[in-house]
This record gives structure tokens, sequence and C-alpha cells, in this order.
């Protein structure tokens, strides 16, 4: 038994329409490796080629593996494991002249549907998810009927119900008829409350959210990157523009380049503020970073499960965040976190690199010498970047041994990170204790969903400084420098650099876009077990016992199945639609009908041709009608062409009735 | 893809405790299937009649949704679980089909044809559809035999389809229990029935390759002889009195201006009558061989032959209906 060339491209094809967003996310070469192994199987249909032997099998498997862990290192890891599967996948294809062959490639293109959402699960991919499995099912099918399909016909008889088409119509049918019981399924079955093993990190292609580190230049790429970083929804009114800082990590360390967070930050917070009067409740889901930073506003109240609060009031969560995490958090922002700092921290906050930017230095004390008072210094300085010849642009020169210096002196061009930078090697030099806040700020407000989308692009950074009697202090100089970066958001401060297709339009469309994305988000990614524990309490059926839920959702899946099979009788019952041929004759019978001739039981073709003819002037043209009818219907088949005469033959006919009065008498 | 080879060797030897438990056991479990219904065509495959199981297939797909439930439940991946549940709905929906395939199928014959000792024979089965629905792929298998190739239905239609059986020896040859089984729509179930044709068939004897030839009666006599209007037409004659009216040729007549009449003649044939003692070779079933080989010659010479096989003789004839009366006739001798 063979596989049929419809068999091989419907396979191919299905397999190439699974590896979709596996091709775009591996490199291109091997992406193209993969697609050409498929091509190549589908040449074999067009043109005679020799079989590949077991010697270019095994080069083509083996070559794929080396190609893989070259590229990755490990097969370890998400992305490694699903590029191999491609890999495995495209070399199974190359080889595929059994029917089993192709049962087990079709089979494995579901897995492959499958494997795609540990990297994302956007609501564009549910249509990936549809397509994808129809097809597959629709290759199934067709792998079947070449297994025991009848033998091949004569050509004037194809079968049309093996054709691509219709096959692919039957996938499409199957597909849609299962997804009820799907549906069910996903509502009622048990989730698990904690995974049975964790992920494999090192996934989502290098594609992170914020690091833990910062050197100037770093969030960069990330202002390329519009994609959504997490989405909030508020129990009341959202926080003003301004105040809408999403506090990530907390940087100390600096060795001239490189800002990175202090060990000692882990500590839990010595006081934790009071949920009071202006605290803000809302629902953060974050889309999966690989990082364990969580983000909120100044400052949470307490950890939500699973996640730890720092003494920098950083949000950490025990694990990365992996898949789509939603979290509860109340913040209060009218809060002083730390009456006194201790000597440490102090040493810390004041640390800077030796011999290292010796222009700031001494322009710090000058500073000091004119303002002895911490807040008078900061609104000098403040000033200074706003009044001085300072500009906010993502188009900027990287920073050498002498960063701030470079940078407050020379450059005086850059984003939040440089001017976060050297603000606070000034205010350190200045002997103000400061530290360096990563996160995001803005968002865009969907006011018809009420909920905040905070796009990657949103990223920033700004600085802390410790002041007497008022602990840890937010200072954003780049608001100084340009204020319609926080009052309006990254977008706005980097107007008229960008094409046309970064057009406000399409800005318009991806903001409408994202609120289905955030139905999407919260019904169906966002369906966990707790969400089902609630649905189930308030259907009042947490409260029964495991048995009976589990006789409840077979019984449901089972009603399901009911209307089901209603469907189906409906859809595979034989009743086909009339050919063209029929077609013709059952619009001549309609013309009969109105003219008063009704059709009666059993009645042939010839018989109502003769029965109406009695009446008819022009019956004897219908009597050769129906006897041609009977022919084409009945006896050999004689081309599509006797077929076409034979419909233009009846779209011409009407009845002539040779006296009207007798037939309303009969 | 079940193109399992045919094989003689059995399990279990002959005779063993383990052949007959297992005989006994399959003729239990046939006692029990033809005590839930109908086995014998015709018959209409009802609920009754029809089984079902995943595929090997299908049990490789389960493990592949089985893994892919685990992961998804494990990374709480939603679209991954759903993934999960819409396949395995396909799979669910896909073993309603199968059934549904079968179901109201009348197997309503099963003709079995005629062969010699070692050839194929095939055995005729005729499909119908009783519920109005299209059926795809039914194909029927017995026991070690290639299956049929499969057979499509169109609503309210009816198809044949054969089955293949290899002969051994002459005689009377039970039919194996059949199964008509499908896997549509997509393979991961088989859906099936067994039923039993009702009538033995009978294999004749091989015909040998080497026969010593044909001896003839001597009656060599080949003139023809006057016959009636079954034999063939022969020629023109006049008419004479005594002669019957409708042997008048009346549009020849008319061409001639005189009456003719149609004559009819019989070919005359060598008559023989083929003897089991006349036939050399070592053992009956030797000697039956040369006898089928010499009924093949005689038919193919057109003599007209009879046959005296000690216990049973068949009178002499010619034609396509006594040579299987021949061949029967060896095929059941002893």
């Amino acid at each position: 038994m063979t596989l049929s060339r419809t068999t091989v491209m419907l396979v191919v094809g299905a397999f190439l329409f699974a590896a979709l967003p596996h091709l775009a996310a591996m490199p291109p070469w091997l992406a193209l490796a993969i697609v050409l192994a498929a091509v190549w199987r589908a040449a074999f249909e067009l043109i005679e080629l020799p079989r590949p032997n077991w010697l270019i099998r095994g080069f083509l498997t083996f070559g794929g593996l080396a190609l893989v862990i070259m590229h990755y290192g490990t097969f370890w890891g998400r992305r490694a494991a699903t590029v191999l599967l491609c890999v495995m996948i495209a070399a199974k294809l190359s080889e595929m002249f059994r029917l089993r062959d192709a049962r087990v490639v079709a089979a494995l293109g579901y897995f492959l549907i499958a494997t795609q959402f540990l990297f994302s699960q956007q609501l564009v991919l549910f249509a990936y998810l549809v397509v994808g499995c129809a097809l597959i099912t629709a290759a199934l099918i067709k792998i079947q009927r070449d297994a025991d399909g009848a033998p091949a016909p004569d050509e004037n008889h194809a079968p049309k119900a093996s054709g691509a088409a219709s096959v692919v119509r039957d996938g499409f049918l199957l597909m849609l008829l299962a997804a009820p019981f799907a549906l069910v399924l996903f509502t009622l079955f048990p989730r698990l409350a904690s995974p049975l093993w964790g992920m494999p990190e090192n996934a989502l292609d290098g594609r992170t959210g914020l690091s833990d580190e910062m050197s100037p230049g770093n969030i960069a790429n990330l202002f390329a990157d519009d994609s959504p970083a997490f989405r909030v929804s508020f129990d009341g009114p959202p926080p003003p523009r301004s105040e809408r800082y999403w506090r990530g990590p907390v940087l100390w360390r600096f060795d001239g380049r490189t800002w990175t967070r202090l060990f000692y930050s882990n500590r839990a917070p010595e006081r934790t503020p009071r949920p009071g009067p202006g605290a803000f409740s809302y629902t953060v889901q974050q889309e999966p970073s690989e990082r364990r930073w969580l983000f909120s506003l100044d400052y949470p109240v307490r950890a939500p499960e699973g996640a730890r609060l720092t003494a920098d009031f950083e949000l950490v969560n025990r694990t990365p965040v992996t898949t789509l995490k939603s979290y509860d958090v109340i913040s209060q922002p009218d809060f002083r976190d730390s009456v006194d700092l201790m000597q440490t921290m102090r040493r810390f906050a004041l640390q800077l690199p030796d011999d290292s930017n010796p222009r700031t230095r001494a322009y710090a004390q000058e500073l000091r010498g004119r303002y002895p008072d911490d807040r008078a210094l900061i609104d000098a300085v403040l000033s200074w970047f706003n009044q001085e010849d300072f500009f906010y642009s993502l188009d900027t020169a990287p920073l050498g041994r002498h960063g701030a210096d470079e940078f407050l002196f020379d450059l005086r061009v850059g984003y939040c990170e440089y001017y976060a930078s050297a603000f606070v090697v000034l205010m350190r030099a200045a002997g103000i204790p400061a530290r360096i806040v990563t996160g995001y700020q803005g968002g865009f407000w969907q006011a018809s969903d009420e909920y905040l989308l905070i796009r990657q692009s949103d990223a920033h950074a700004w600085a802390e400084v410790w002041l007497e009697g008022r602990g840890w202090t937010r200072v954003d100089p780049t608001a100084a420098v340009s204020p319609s970066r926080i009052r309006e958001g990254a977008r706005s401060a980097l107007s008229g650099s960008e094409g046309w297709l970064s057009g406000e339009w399409l800005y318009q469309l991806r903001n409408q876009y994202d609120r289905l994305q955030n139905i999407w988000n919260r019904w169906v990614l966002g369906f966990d077990a707790t969400r089902q524990q609630n649905f189930l309490a308030s259907l009042g059926l947490d409260k029964l016992p495991p048995g009976v839920k589990a006789a409840l959702l077979v019984v449901l899946a089972g009603l399901v199945l009911v209307p089901l099979a209603l469907l189906l009788q409906a859809t595979t019952k034989g009743r086909r639609r009339p050919d063209r041929l029929d077609r013709a004759w059952l619009r001549l019978r309609g013309r009969l009908r109105r003219a008063g001739i009704r059709p009666m039981v059993g009645e042939t073709p010839i018989e109502l041709a003769r029965r109406s003819a009695e009446n008819l002037d022009n019956g004897h043209e219908l009597i050769t009608l129906a006897g041609e009818y009977s022919l084409l219907k009945y006896g050999a088949f004689r081309g599509e062409n006797a077929i076409t005469a034979f419909g233009r033959k009846t779209s011409r006919w009407r009845p002539i009735q040779r006296n009207p009065d007798s037939l309303k008498q009969s | 893809m079940s193109s399992s080879r045919f094989s003689t060797k059995p399990a279990f030897p002959e005779g063993s405790w383990a052949r007959s438990w297992l005989d006994a056991a399959q003729s239990r479990f046939g006692a029990w299937l033809r005590r839930r219904g109908p086995v014998h065509p015709p018959l209409t495959l009802g609920y009754r009649q029809i089984y079902i199981l995943p595929t090997r297939f299908g049990w490789l797909v389960g493990l592949l949704l089985f893994a892919m439930l685990l992961g998804s439940l494990n990374f709480n991946n939603n679209l991954g679980l759903f993934t999960t549940f819409l396949v395995a709905g396909i799979g669910l929906l896909s073993m309603h089909i199968a059934h549904r395939n079968l179901d109201g199928v009348r197997v309503a014959g099963c003709v079995p044809g005629q062969a010699f000792a070692g050839d194929s024979l095939a055995l005729s089965i005729t499909l119908q559809d009783t519920k109005d629905r299209t059926r795809r792929g039914l194909v029927a298998e017995s026991k070690g035999l290639p299956a049929t190739a499969g057979v499509d239905l169109a609503a309210a239609a009816s198809a044949e389809t054969a089955l293949s059986i290899p002969t051994h020896r002459r005689g009377w040859m039970e039919i194996p229990r059949i199964r008509l089984r499908t896997r549509h729509p997509i393979g991961w179930f088989v859906a099936w029935s067994w039923f039993w044709p009702e009538h033995k068939v009978l294999v004749w004897p091989r015909p040998a390759d080497h026969a010593p030839p044909l001896l003839t009666s001597g009656s060599s006599d080949s003139r023809n002889r006057p016959g009636d209007e079954s034999d063939e037409f022969h020629g023109l004659r006049d008419w004479r009195e005594g002669d019957p009216l409708h042997r008048i040729a009346w549009k020849a007549s008319q061409r001639h201006q005189h009456l003719l009449a149609r004559q009819f003649t019989r070919p005359e044939r060598d008559r023989i009558i083929l003897r089991l003692a006349d036939a050399p070779g070592r053992s009956v079933e030797e000697r039956l061989s040369i006898l089928a080989r010499w009924v093949m010659q005689a038919e193919r010479n057109e003599f007209e032959y009879g046959m005296d096989l000690g216990a049973t003789t068949v009178e002499t004839g010619a034609g396509r209906a006594h040579q299987i009366r021949c061949l029967n006739a060896l095929g059941e001798f002893g």
C-alpha cells in the first residue's frame, strides 16, 4: 500500500503549518534545512527521484542532531527540544513512503502544535491551533482512505470524497464536532495546583523581560519591543500617570559600567506599610518573562502567593515566570520605608569605583559647597538637567570608563538609564546615599476594558535617594529632561523617529487587539486550579466528593456527545448534493410543478414525462429530455459535455399547456 | 496494512495440551459469538455484532495524548490542554464514526467460487447499506489471509468484494470465520463484526501436470446425423411433405420461387468413459488428479464423456455444466 500524491502533499503541508512558529523561532539555516527536507519529499511525487537509502537517511538524522547541538549546546530546554522534534519529524518525512510513517508524522504534528504553547499562548495562536489540528486530522483521514479505500476507480468516476478539498473539509468538520467535548473537559478537568516538575529554564529565546542588572544601553533593546509585559486591572481608579512607577530590581553596586543588585537586599523588609486610605489594590497579569521579578507600585504591602518581598520592596517569585502569571497586590504609596540607614547600607549606597569620573566628583563637591541641604542640591541638579542642553533620545553613543563624566559634560544625549546612572553617581559623589530602581513606567490605559497595558517598551530606570527624615525617596532625572516621557510614555518622547509601519494607526490597532488578548488571558489562559474551584463553587459543585465530580464530568461529556451524534447523523446521511445532471432535471420538474403537474411517488422520469405530455403542446420534447436524462444517469458515462448539453436543453424548455381548462379540472 | 502472510503452520503442534485448550477456547468463543445473534449471511450488522477497539496506531496516539496532558497540566498550559482535549475529542468521535460506519451494513451474500486444490478460491461477499448512509473503507479479512481491498458504499447501495482463500487439498472445505472491519475515519479505532459463511466449499482435485493421453473408445464415425432445432443450423433443402411448417424458410423461399426448409444437424462427438481404474498413479489422489486433467482435456476436445469412479458414475455428456458435475464428483470422491 503506497501513499497517494494528495496524501503526501497533505502530510507535508500539515507538518509545515504545525512547524511554522517553530521555524520562525529557530536559526534560519536550520529552518531552511527542515523546509528543504519537506519540499524534497513533496518533489518525489512530482518528478522521478531515487529514494534515499539508509546512508542518506542516517546522514539527515544525525546531521540534524549535530546542527541542533551545535547551535543550542544541549537538547534540554524547551527550544532545543522542540527544534530537535522538528528536525526529527523532518528527517522522518524525507523517508516517508509507507502509510505507517505518514501516520506517525501526522500524529506528531498534534504534539508539535501543543509544544508551541510552551512559548506563547497568544490569541493569534488559537487560530494556529484550530487550523493546524484540522489539517493534521485531514491528513489522517486521507491516509486512512489510502489504507482502506476502494481501489483506484476509472477516471470517469473519480471519487470526489477523496480529493484534498473534501478531506480538508472533513477534517475541519471532525474538529468542529469535537470542540464542545474539548470545552467541557477544559472547564471541568481537574487542574494541578502546583507543578509536578519544573520547567527547564533558558527558554523564550532570550526574549526576556527586565534583567537584574543594568549598564546604560541595555534597556534600549526593550524599547523596540512593543509586546506586552503585563496588564493591570485596578479595584477602583488607577493612579495618575505620573505615579505609575512599576518597581522591579533595585541596584546598588556600581563597577563603573554596570549596576548590579546587592546581596543584602534579599533580607525581609524591616517594616511593611499598612493598607489604608490611598492604597491601590490591583491584579497583575504578567506575561512570561523567564525572570523571577514581579512588578508592583510603590510600596507593596505583602508578597503575593509564591513570591517574596525584599528589603528594597522588590517582589521576587519563587520560580521564573514561564507562563502567564496572575497575582494580586495592594500598594500603599504613602509610606516611609526606613527611619534610618544602617552604616553598612549607607556605605553601599555611597560606594563608587575609585579613580573614576573625576569631573563629576569635582562638580559634586562644588554643588555641595553651594547647597548644604540635600533637597536643595537635588533640586539644583534636576533644574540643571532641565535648563542645560540635555536631550532625551534612544539614538546615543555608548559610554566609556568615566561614563558619568562623558555623559554629563560631553554627550548629554541619552535615555533613562543614562540619566539615572549619571544622577546616582553625582549624588553619591556629593555624599547623598542613592540607588537605582529599574522597572516600568506608565502604560496604556484601555478605557473600555479598564485595564492598564504595560509594554516592554515602557521599561524605565530611575533613582532613589535617602533623605534624612524621609527615607528612600524616588527621584526621576528623566522626568526633568523630558517631562513628556513620564506624562505620555516612551512613545511620545521618541516621536518622529519612526516609519509608517509603527505609525499611529497601527499603534491604535495594536491597542484594540490587546483588548481581545486581555480577555483571552483572563478567561482562557488564566483559568487555573483556583479559577476552576471558584467556577465550580459558583455552580455549587465544589463541595461534591471527588467520585461524584468525576461522574459529573463523564455525564456532561456524554451529554455533549448526544447532540454531536445527532449532528453527525445529519452530516453523514447519504443525502448528497444533487450533481449537475440532477439539478437540471430538478429544474425541469420544478417548472412542471408550477404548471400544475406534480410528480407521483414511484414515478420514473419517463413515466412522468409521458403523463405530462398528455396535457402539453411540446410534450414530445419533454419525453425526449426524460429519455436523455435516464440515459445520462443510468447509462454509460458519456462525458461532461453531454451533461452540459443536456443542461442547456433543459434550461430552454418551458411547458406549453394544451388546454389550461382541462388541467384545472383534473 | 494487515498483510499477514498466510501460513499453515499452527502455533501449537497438533495434539498438545495447549493446542487442545486453544481449540476449546476458540470453539467456546465461537459459540458465545453465535449466541449473541445471527452470524450467517445474510445478516444486518447491529450493535450486538459490532466490536470496537483502538488500533495499534490508536494506542500510540493515546500515549502521545497522555504525554500532552501531563505536560500541559504540569505547566498549567491552557492552550496545550485545550489541544489535548480537542484531539481526544476527535478520537472519541472517530470511535463513534467507526461504529456507525459498520452499523446497519448488511452482508447480503457470501458466495464461494470454485477452485482446484492449490489455487485460491474467491469468496464473493455482497455488502449493502440499509440505513441510507455512505460507508467507507469496509474491509473483509480472515485470520491468516490477506485482506480485501476496501469497499466504499454509497447510500442505499450495494457492492461486492472478494476474499481470496487459498486451498490445499481436494474435498469439502470449511470457510473460516470472516471479519468485516473498518478503521474509518482516521484509523485510531477498528470496528469489526464476525460472520461465518453458511456453506462449505467443494475443492476440486488439481489437474495433474503430466497425464497419459486420453484414450478415445474407437467409435470415431464422425458423420453428422440429422438433428432438431436445438442443434446447429446446417443449411437449406427443398421442402418435402411431412416437414413441419415452422421449418420453412419463408424469406429464402420467396427468393427461390419454391419452398425451402431449414435443415439442422447434430455433430457426432467422440464418446469416452473416464475410469478411475484406467488412471495410473500410486495413490487415489494422484489418480483423481489425472482424471481431472482428463476431464479438462475431454472438454477441450469437445468429447462426449462420462465418468466411472467405482462407487459413483456420471452419465456421458458435454459442456461447462457437465464438466463441473464431473469435477464435483471427483472432489467429493471418497
